[in-house]
This record gives C-alpha cells, sequence and structure tokens, in this order.
C-alpha cells in the first residue's frame, strides 16, 4: 500500500501539467483577441508542434525559423518519449478528461488499427510534398484552436451578449452588468461581436472526435492523431522507456486491460511499443506488485508492432493521389460562383503551400474578417482564411494577421505597404443599389471608403422621381485603381441581404475576366 | 453498495482512481448546467414577447430658457474654451442644464475616418474639454463622451485618440465610453413616420443631461450635418437608416431623443465633400460657437453659416414641422457674444 501511495504522486503531477498546459494554449488564444502582450509567441503551440512546422518546411521547400521550435518537442521526444500526448497536448488533455464510459482493454496483442494513423502522418506528409497542407486540417493543435476561436467563443460571446442585453433594461443589473461587461469585454470575449460561417461544422468536427471515446478510450491518440504518429516514430529512439520487472510481475494483467491506449502485450510479457506508450505513468503506479519502471534503457527499441508494408505505404500514397484528384474534381467549378478573398498581402499560392489552417489570423481579426474558408475555399483550401466583407472589413489601420501569422503565409506588412496591398477591387450592382435603382440618395459607401483620396466617387445627375419632380441624384463609382478591396464599402452597404457594392478578386486589367468558356 | 468512486477493501470504503473522473464528470455536469441556463436564458431573451420595448414616454422637451437668459447664444473669438463658457452663461449658466449629482452624457461627431482636428470632420477637442470641465465645475456625478464612429465598436478607440477627443476628454476629467453591444435597445417611437423603432443605446436615454456637440459640415447625403443629424451616432445599425428618406428617419429618432442643450462646434466648418472631407481647401476657419436648448433652432442658425436657412435642410423642416424647436430666427431671443 505504501509504495502506491507513493506513485500515486505522477496522477497529479500529470494532472497539473495537462492543466497548465491547457490553461497556457486558451491563455495566449485569449490574449491574442485581446490584444495583451504576452511574453511568450502567440502561437506558441504551433511552433512546438513538429507536425507543422515540418509540412510547411516540406511544402515550401525552405526552412521556417520560427517553426524550429518544433525541434523541441522532438527533443524532448527523444529523452522521454512520446509524453506530449499525455502531458502537453491540450487536445490529448481533453479528449484523455471527457471519458464517455469505462473501458477494458481486450488481451493480445495491440491492434493493427494503430497503424492508421501513420497512414494519416504519410498522407499529411506527402500532401506537403507535393504542394498542398490542406490535411494539416488534421492536426490536433489546428482543430483545437480553430474550434475555439471559430466555434466556442462565438457561441459564448452569443449568449452572454444575449443574457446581458435583456437584463440591461432592469436598473437593478446595471451597475453589475456595467462592470462585468467592461471586465469580459475586449478580454475574455472579442471586442466586435464575432459570427462565422463554418462555426457549427467546427463544433461538429470536435464533438465528433471527443463522441469517439465512446467506442475506445483515446480514440483520436490511439487511431487517428498524425502528430501523435509523428512522436510515436520519434519514440523508438527515445532514452526512457518502460521496463516490466518479469520477476515482480504477477500476470495479473492490469496494465493491459487498463491501459488508455493499449499499448501493452499481454502476450510478450506486458511490453508495450514505445510508438504506442504515451508515457502517462499510470501502469507504473496501478501495478499491484510495483513491476513496471521508466527507465533509460541504452539500446534501441524493437517496435511491437509491425511497421506499415510496402505495400500500405504504396496504398496510401495511391489514396493520397486519388484524394488530390477528387479534391481537384470540385474546382472544376472554381470561378464560376467563388469570390474568393486572401487576407492583405496574401496569394492564393501561399494559402496553399504555407497556410497551416492554424486559425491564429482569424482569432486575432478585429473585425472578425477572416473566415476559415470552407466550401468556398474549395476542399483542397478547407479552413484557410478568407476575407468575407459582408460580416467584416479589413481595417485600414491594422497590420495583426501579418503579425500573428506563423508560417508567412499572410506576410508581415508595414501599415504603409498594407494600406496599398489589394485584396480586390469593389463592384457596385446598380440593379441593388439605391441610388442607381431608386434615384434615393444614400452616399454610405462614398462616406466610409478609407483611402486618403476616396476609391468611391459621387456622380450627380439629374434624375425625374415617381412625383415627376426633378432631383439631384448623387451616384457612386468605384475609381478602380484606388480601389484596394479592403471591403468596408460593402460591409456597411445598407442594402438588405447581399451587399449592392462588392469586393471580387482582382483579376489585372480594366474588366474581370471569367473561368471558363462562355 | 458501491458509490461511485469508492470501493469497497478490507471492510472499509476507500476513494480508488475513479474519483477523479467522476469528479471531473460532475464538474463538467456543472458546467454543462450553467451553460445550458445561460443559453436558455439568452434564447428567451430572443423571444419578442419576453423582451418589451423599451418605453420612450419618458421623452421630455428641454426646459425653456429663465427670464434674461437667451434662447439661443452665439459666440465668435479666438478661443474655443472662452466662446463655449460666454454662450453658455449667456443661456443662464451651466447650472440651469447640470445639477450638482448629475450624470451627464456628452455626444460629440467622431469620424471614423481617423482625421485630425484641422479637417473639420470630428467635434474639436478643446471645446469638447471647455464642456466636460464646465459640467464637473456644476458638480456633476461623471460626465461620459462617446459616439460610434462609422457604424463599429471595434474602430471607436482609434477614431476617440485620432480626433485628439480622447486626450482633451481625459485631461479635462471626462471618460469616454466605448459603446457595448448591450447597451442598445430597441426603443419605440410612437410618432415615427418612416421608421417606428430603432435601436438606441440606453445610457443615452436614461443619463440626466444629454449634450449634443456637431461639428457643423457638409454631407453628401442631407446637404449638411448638425446637431439632429449627429444623433444617428446613437443607433447601432445607422447605415441602415440610408435606404430611403435618410432624413425623415433622422427626425424619427429626434423625437424619442431629446437633448437638453446643444451646442454647435463652428470653429472650422467643412464646407464641401462632407462627411468625412480630407482636403484642407474645403475647411473654412469660423471660430463660432452657438448653444441653445433648442436642436432646430441651433441647426437653423449653423446653416446660416453655410448661406442656408434651416428652411433648406430637410431634416431641420422635418424638426420642425413635428414640433421640435423652431427656424424661425427672428422670433427668437439670440445673444450674440464678440470676445
Amino acid at each position: 500500500m505504501a509504495a502506491r501511495k507513493r506513485s500515486r504522486r505522477w496522477r497529479w503531477v500529470r494532472l497539473s501539467v495537462q492543466t497548465l498546459a491547457l490553461a497556457l494554449f486558451l491563455y495566449l488564444l485569449v490574449a491574442a483577441h485581446a490584444g495583451a502582450s504576452t511574453w511568450l509567441p502567440g502561437d506558441l503551440f504551433f511552433r512546438l508542434d513538429p507536425l507543422t512546422g515540418l509540412a510547411a518546411m516540406l511544402a515550401e521547400k525552405r526552412l521556417v525559423i520560427p517553426m524550429l521550435l518544433g525541434l523541441l518537442t522532438v527533443g524532448l521526444t527523444i529523452l522521454l518519449g512520446r509524453a506530449w500526448c499525455s502531458w502537453v497536448c491540450p487536445m490529448g488533455t481533453l479528449v484523455d478528461w471527457i471519458n464517455v464510459r469505462r473501458f477494458r482493454n481486450a488481451l493480445g496483442h495491440p491492434s493493427p488499427w494503430h497503424l492508421v494513423k501513420h497512414v494519416t502522418l504519410l498522407a499529411v506528409l506527402l500532401g506537403a510534398l507535393l504542394g498542398t497542407l490542406s490535411l494539416l486540417i488534421l492536426d490536433p493543435i489546428t482543430i483545437l484552436f480553430r474550434m475555439l476561436t471559430s466555434g466556442f467563443i462565438p457561441g459564448i460571446d452569443w449568449m452572454v451578449t444575449r443574457s446581458e442585453t435583456y437584463f440591461y433594461r432592469y436598473d437593478a443589473f446595471q451597475g453589475f452588468l456595467e462592470r462585468f461587461d467592461g471586465f469580459v469585454r475586449g478580454t475574455l470575449l472579442p471586442a466586435a461581436e464575432p459570427y462565422f460561417i463554418p462555426s457549427i461544422a467546427l463544433i461538429v468536427v470536435f464533438m465528433g472526435i471527443l463522441a469517439l471515446n465512446a467506442v475506445r478510450p483515446r480514440f483520436w491518440c490511439r487511431y487517428v492523431c498524425p502528430l501523435g504518429a509523428l512522436l510515436g516514430l520519434v519514440s523508438h529512439v527515445s532514452v526512457l522507456r518502460r521496463v516490466v520487472d518479469r520477476e515482480k510481475c504477477n500476470s495479473c494483467r492490469r496494465c493491459a486491460r487498463e491501459c488508455p491506449v493499449n499499448a501493452i502485450d499481454s502476450e510478450k510479457a506486458y511490453a508495450s511499443d514505445p510508438a504506442e506508450c504515451i508515457m502517462c505513468l499510470k501502469c507504473v503506479e496501478d501495478c499491484p506488485t510495483g513491476a513496471i519502471t521508466i527507465r533509460p534503457q541504452p539500446q534501441l527499441a524493437r517496435p511491437e508492432l509491425e511497421g506499415l508494408t510496402r505495400r500500405q505505404v504504396l496504398g496510401s500514397f495511391g489514396l493520397m493521389l486519388a484524394g488530390i484528384v477528387v479534391l481537384r474534381l470540385a474546382p472544376l467549378l472554381r470561378g464560376t460562383d467563388q469570390r474568393r478573398l486572401r487576407p492583405p498581402g496574401s496569394s492564393e499560392q501561399d494559402m496553399m503551400t504555407s497556410c497551416i489552417r492554424c486559425g491564429i489570423c482569424v482569432n486575432i481579426c478585429p473585425t472578425h474578417a477572416l473566415h476559415p474558408g470552407g466550401a468556398g475555399a474549395d476542399y483542397d483550401g478547407l479552413w484557410t482564411p478568407m476575407l468575407v466583407p459582408r460580416l467584416g472589413y479589413c481595417d485600414y489601420m491594422c497590420t495583426s494577421c501579418g503579425e500573428a501569422c506563423p508560417t508567412g503565409a499572410i506576410p508581415m506588412l508595414s501599415l504603409t505597404e498594407k494600406q496599398q496591398a489589394v485584396i480586390g477591387k469593389a463592384e457596385i450592382d446598380q440593379d441593388r443599389c439605391v441610388p442607381w435603382s431608386q434615384g434615393v440618395n444614400c452616399i454610405v459607401c462614398q462616406e466610409m471608403c478609407p483611402v486618403p483620396e476616396k476609391a468611391i466617387e459621387l456622380e450627380e445627375v439629374i434624375r425625374t422621381n415617381s412625383e415627376g419632380l426633378e432631383t439631384t441624384v448623387l451616384l457612386p463609382l468605384v475609381v478602380r485603381e484606388r480601389c484596394i478591396g479592403c471591403g468596408l464599402c460593402e460591409h456597411q452597404c445598407p442594402v438588405n441581404g447581399e451587399a449592392a457594392i462588392r469586393v471580387y478578386p482582382d483579376q489585372g486589367g480594366g474588366q474581370r475576366q471569367r473561368r471558363g468558356r462562355s | 453498495m458501491r458509490l461511485p468512486g469508492h470501493q469497497i477493501s478490507n471492510g472499509t470504503v476507500k476513494m480508488t482512481a475513479i474519483d477523479r473522473r467522476e469528479l471531473l464528470r460532475r464538474m463538467l455536469a456543472l458546467g454543462g448546467g450553467a451553460l445550458a441556463t445561460a443559453a436558455l436564458i439568452s434564447l428567451l431573451s430572443c423571444s419578442k414577447e419576453l423582451s418589451p420595448e423599451l418605453p420612450s414616454d419618458n421623452v421630455t422637451p428641454p426646459s425653456p430658457p429663465p427670464s434674461g437668459a437667451a434662447y439661443l447664444a452665439v459666440a465668435r473669438g479666438d478661443s474655443p474654451t472662452t466662446l463655449v463658457q460666454r454662450s453658455i452663461s449667456a443661456l443662464g449658466g451651466i447650472e440651469r442644464f447640470v445639477r450638482p449629482g448629475n450624470d451627464v452624457i456628452i455626444k460629440p461627431n467622431i469620424c471614423g475616418s481617423g482625421r485630425t482636428p484641422e479637417y473639420a470632420t470630428t467635434t474639436n477637442p478643446e471645446v469638447m474639454a471647455a464642456l466636460v470641465a464646465l459640467c464637473l465645475g456644476a458638480g456633476a456625478r461623471r460626465v461620459r463622451v462617446m459616439d460610434l464612429p462609422f457604424a463599429s465598436i471595434s474602430g471607436s478607440d482609434y477614431a476617440y485618440d485620432s480626433s485628439g477627443i480622447a486626450e482633451a476628454v481625459g485631461k479635462a476629467g471626462g471618460e469616454m465610453e466605448v459603446m457595448t453591444k448591450m447597451k442598445f435597445q430597441k426603443t419605440s417611437i410612437p410618432s415615427g413616420q418612416s421608421i417606428t423603432s430603432c435601436r438606441v443605446y440606453q445610457d443615452i436615454l436614461e443619463t440626466d443631461v444629454l449634450i449634443d456637440v456637431p461639428i457643423a459640415k457638409h454631407h453628401g447625403n442631407t446637404i449638411l450635418t448638425l446637431g439632429m443629424k449627429n444623433l444617428l451616432g446613437i443607433v447601432d445599425d445607422a447605415p441602415s437608416y440610408h435606404t430611403a428618406d435618410l432624413s425623415e428617419r433622422v427626425v424619427d429618432l429626434n423625437t424619442v431623443v431629446r437633448p437638453h442643450l446643444v451646442v454647435v462646434d463652428a470653429i472650422r466648418i467643412l464646407m464641401n465633400s462632407g462627411p468625412t472631407g480630407g482636403n484642407l481647401s474645403d475647411v473654412k476657419l469660423m471660430n463660432t460657437i452657438i448653444a441653445s436648448h433648442d436642436i432646430v433652432a441651433a441647426d437653423s442658425y449653423g446653416a446660416t453659416l453655410f448661406g442656408m436657412t434651416g428652411n433648406d435642410l430637410p431634416i431641420v423642416r422635418g424638426g420642425a414641422r413635428r414640433g421640435l424647436g423652431t427656424t424661425d430666427l427672428s422670433s427668437i431671443k439670440i445673444e450674440e457674444i464678440a470676445v
């Protein structure tokens, strides 16, 4: 009993480390939209994540300096094994904490389904090598960050704002609400109300991952996670490993039954595959005879599970190619209805090869102009940032997204550069525009236009109105050379539904070209 | 019987490893419950029956001047601070409007395009500072200054700073308030002709003293923007007012929001390409302050600086028609002060 008491410590140490890491992750996320300065970089967890860094470097065929911090994680994994998954990874922490029911593993060899995550990893890296980072949407850090920033926080914000608005009418609550609102607005919650197009999809994906825990504990970490697979590969050479003392082991099978990732083989003397073991120390502290220890091992580990066969590797390569073809089929529709606007200074190419789909720009954009692109970004551009002017505009005085982007997919521009970076060009829909179609003055777009010499001019014309009276109407006209496509006009256009002035990607030249035959 | 998280061994109940799990589960249940309650409240607050519109029958017209005081005061001279002080003392002094312990809101026109005061698109900071100081001197409990530049909450801080108003007001002891979503409340406009309700900042409706401080400038849609038009900055959906009858809608809004005092800043006025300007050649130095409790009269006098009368402006004309004040400057007592 004394031995068990002593070893239970680890449970609490691990819980504390997990909590701290998750808290830090949330703090960095909130600090970014609060505009608070932190001594740690806002993209710390993405830098620590070796998968995003490796994929970005493979795709770009160059070193991405900030992402080299991932080597620290790799180094620690060489020392400690795949401890990241059960000690640090915020996604792993949530998957660990939210247990649907209690499980006991079947005995015998660990399931070959564990290899699926190696296929995921291979697909991510092969895709990166071919120049697309689309599959980084499977990286656990990006999944969690994206879900929180574009799904969870907008939901909380909506609830808080609605409740506040409801109660603010009553005098009794006003003093408290004023203090409360002052405390959370612009700090825990974004200053402006966030709405994101794919919120529900993001939440559903995340809930789905948690729900898979009902099938197997830590389903995500066991079978799917490409980051876990990568760190598992590194763990083959790890120094500290799990050792079972055969003298002390009484074959109670408890460790094999309760291992959260089913890494222990009851038929191989309860040895574990270092690629699967996440160093949670549960077996160490649970072992009734104290037979399990974690010790430095001089020789390399022999994987208990067979690795991927050549056939499997080739198969996943084929799958990868087929996947790319399928993804590229959708773009046959491209150019017909798509209005893909990208953050200032970034190109479509940058989005495919440098954007790691992390969602940091979406989180930091103060006007919520940037959205994780869904169908509008095409499948291969899933969750890459798109600027949706109707929901938010690119603030003329802001350079946040370029400063925050960890890979430079959105270039870091000075304010002057960004004020000249063309996102698109505004075009007026004369059939919807109030002055053009109804002869009623409006001027909102002209009034709002932030460029020094306004990109919208008003032409004064005399119109005869419905009562037969001659009136002067100011018709807005876009001066294309001056327009930078910030979208403020589209955002504020007072027409209901689709704006009467809209920003389209700039395709150069005077007239917008259409793709395909006409 | 086995309690969750407890195990019987050697006849005694021991807590086991399941405890942590159970604790977390309970914490989650508690958190889930709190979230569900919050969700319920927010859903309830969406339903129409449970969200009554704010009563707007507490709208009272500003009180007429005491005997001896001017109906409208105009001061001309070099120092904006002195002009504000002299024009208000001609109206009977700040004590006529602000009582000790009052909560005061001053609503300037802060333009969203980040222009500095010399472009004459935002209210003069010195005028704002002078008013804040006067109100505090009269014993106001707190003096808040707010606007919603270009209908953008996230752009407010920047516009407050670049206008110079944040600094001036801060030095004078006032508070800049960035408008917050929760305080915009649906308010009915019983006598509305183009709109029957609006989403007004609740504090503006409830404050003891509301002072409207427009800058006199050209406006592409409403010809000029003065005191009445300046109140468009207290609703959170101002752009939507432009789809039809902007002037009529501004008048509708003015029937439920009645400032107690209007101070028209005509230190510099913008003669053309308003409301956002950007060209110094459109700016004319007038060194004038106009003050009155009557928003229509103040705006009518403001129009004369541009060679017009109140009746030339649809908003001001509409205000007079609806009984919000008078455009007939010959019928009121005007005190002109040269400093």
